[in-house]
């Protein structure tokens, strides 16, 4: 691997972790509730995108897909050479879905909120009874 | 030298997108506008996705994260209140 | 503004750890590299193994067959957390039972449903077209890039592109009710559940299987589901779970569409005449 990939790289993993560390931070100081839901779903796509950079092959990738029904043992030779790690896709493609309802289950009870208490600032509903 | 410098190019470009994007959402009071930046950063997940050889992931990601959250997102929006209030303690 | 400033200094000190961080992870930890780790080889050496089909899962796609077969039991897990959080969002609408009749809203909201007929007519035509794409996503899901989940994705975006162009009383005209979605939900989930039980019932009779099989293996007894023949290859269990997902992923999400699309102002009335009572 030469310097200018490593660097590249690099660049990617500190850009994630930027990104996961300015979603945490909005999580933790917006006081609006749906600021804080779009925070979290940053927060965890960002979780499952490092997820899946982690299985990436830096020596000619192709999608861990077999072209056809019907291979020949050196295609398939090939294939294992160089498809990119389907491992972490797998785990990332349940947890999108799952991710996706669980955040509009959380949609609904901030519609909820507002419904009873008239504002979505967490301060003001901290500060209101029943 | 092959075509994954391309890819790790275009992929440092895409993260480059999403972290300004992240960080304008965070810092914006209009709810909508960071509605529509947070779309902007699953546009730049979903091309790191294909550039990160995931076909399926895309499939799945480019409905869930550009279409239907952002939809249910201002859906709830328009039931609630637009704008984050700038209160002192 | 001191608010803003105090944003920034945050961010950039943040931005200073993130980097630090991620060249000692960098130099440390496992970057992307050359190779894949021992247990992906095996996947990809696998899932289309003509020659030794002892751990062959009979799809040339690496993703959906780890996903159903060699990961079964996750994704099956996952599914009933989905079945949850669902269940969760009904739960919090509970109070609506019924959809109010088109004529007994407001003036001003039936004039608000619905947009223009350009509109209306385009949204018609494209949500058709979702539909026939996500059927295709789902039933080629164990050859080409795609399966249950991402075609549910998929097709619930035509739901939702109707409500908004047409208003949800197109669907009810339709029997796209929220009871129908919550039964043809429970159906798909159904489904998944009788095909995992099946080489369940093989070990009742006294047969040597694992639990959620595909295919056939030397040393159990299990005969495994049939794989197709070349031109219509179902490989063995794939393509039910894959069916079976998208009709629970999209009838789903379509039901939580449908409670969300309720007028606030229908909501407000029903309270008022509970609180009357």
């Amino acid at each position: 691997m030469s310097m200018l990939e490593f660097t590249l790289l690099m660049y990617c993993y500190a850009a994630l972790i930027a990104v996961l560390a300015i979603s945490l931070y909005g999580l933790v100081r917006r006081p609006n509730i749906l600021k804080k839901i779009i925070c979290l779903s940053i927060f965890g796509d960002t979780a499952n995108t490092l997820i899946i950079f982690l299985g990436f092959r830096t020596r000619n990738p192709i999608p861990p897909i077999v072209p056809t029904l019907t291979p020949t043992k050196s295609l398939m030779m090939e294939f294992t050479r160089r498809a990119v790690d389907p491992v972490p896709q797998c785990l990332v493609l349940t947890a999108i879905v799952i991710n996706m309802a669980v955040l509009m289950f959380l949609i609904f009870l901030a519609i909820q909120i507002y419904r009873h208490y008239g504002t979505l600032d967490v301060r003001k509903v901290a500060r209101l009874r029943g | 030298m092959s075509y994954v410098i391309v890819l790790e190019v275009l992929l440092a470009i895409a993260f480059t997108v999403a972290v300004i994007c992240t960080y304008m959402v965070v810092k914006e009071r209009d709810l909508v506008k960071a509605v529509v930046l947070s779309a902007l950063q699953s546009i730049m997940y979903t091309l790191a996705y294909y550039l990160l050889m995931a076909p399926d992931i895309v499939l799945a990601y480019v409905a869930v994260g550009v279409g239907i959250y952002s939809v249910v997102l201002l859906f709830a929006i328009s039931k609630t209140e637009r704008f984050e209030e700038v209160e002192a303690r | 503004m001191r608010g803003t400033e105090l944003i920034v200094v945050m961010c950039t000190v943040i931005l200073i750890v993130a980097v630090t961080t991620a060249v000692i992870m960098g130099i440390t930890a496992y970057t992307p590299g050359p190779e894949v780790r021992p247990l992906a080889k095996f996947y990809l050496e696998n899932c289309l193994n003509l020659w030794n089909r002892a751990y062959w899962a009979a799809s040339p796609e690496a993703v959906c067959s780890m996903l159903w077969d060699y990961r079964g039991i996750d994704t099956l897990y996952e599914t009933t957390v989905f079945f949850l959080a669902i269940i969760g969002g009904v739960t919090v609408f509970r109070l609506i039972e019924v959809t109010p009749p088109l004529e007994s809203l407001s003036e001003k909201i039936r004039r608000v449903l619905g947009l223009s007929v350009i509109v209306r007519t385009i949204s018609k035509i494209v949500a058709s077209i979702i539909l026939i794409v996500a059927v295709a996503i789902a039933a080629h899901g164990h050859l080409t890039p795609g399966g249950g989940f991402q075609a549910g994705a998929a097709i619930s975006v035509a739901p939702l592109m109707i409500i908004i162009a047409l208003s949800r009383y197109f669907l009810e005209e339709r029997k796209l009710t929220k009871e129908r979605m919550l039964a043809l939900r429970t159906v798909g989930l159904l489904t998944i559940w009788c095909t995992v039980i099946i080489p369940l019932i093989f070990a009742l009779v006294g047969q040597v299987v694992y639990a959620m099989q595909n295919q056939a293996k030397p040393w159990t007894t299990f005969p495994g589901f049939p794989t197709g023949q070349l031109s219509t290859w179902i490989a063995g269990s794939l393509f039910i779970y894959n069916m079976a997902e998208f009709v629970a992923v999209g009838a789903g999400f379509t039901l939580l569409f449908l409670l969300l699309s309720l007028p606030e102002e229908v909501f407000r009335e029903f309270m008022r005449r509970l609180t009357r009572k």
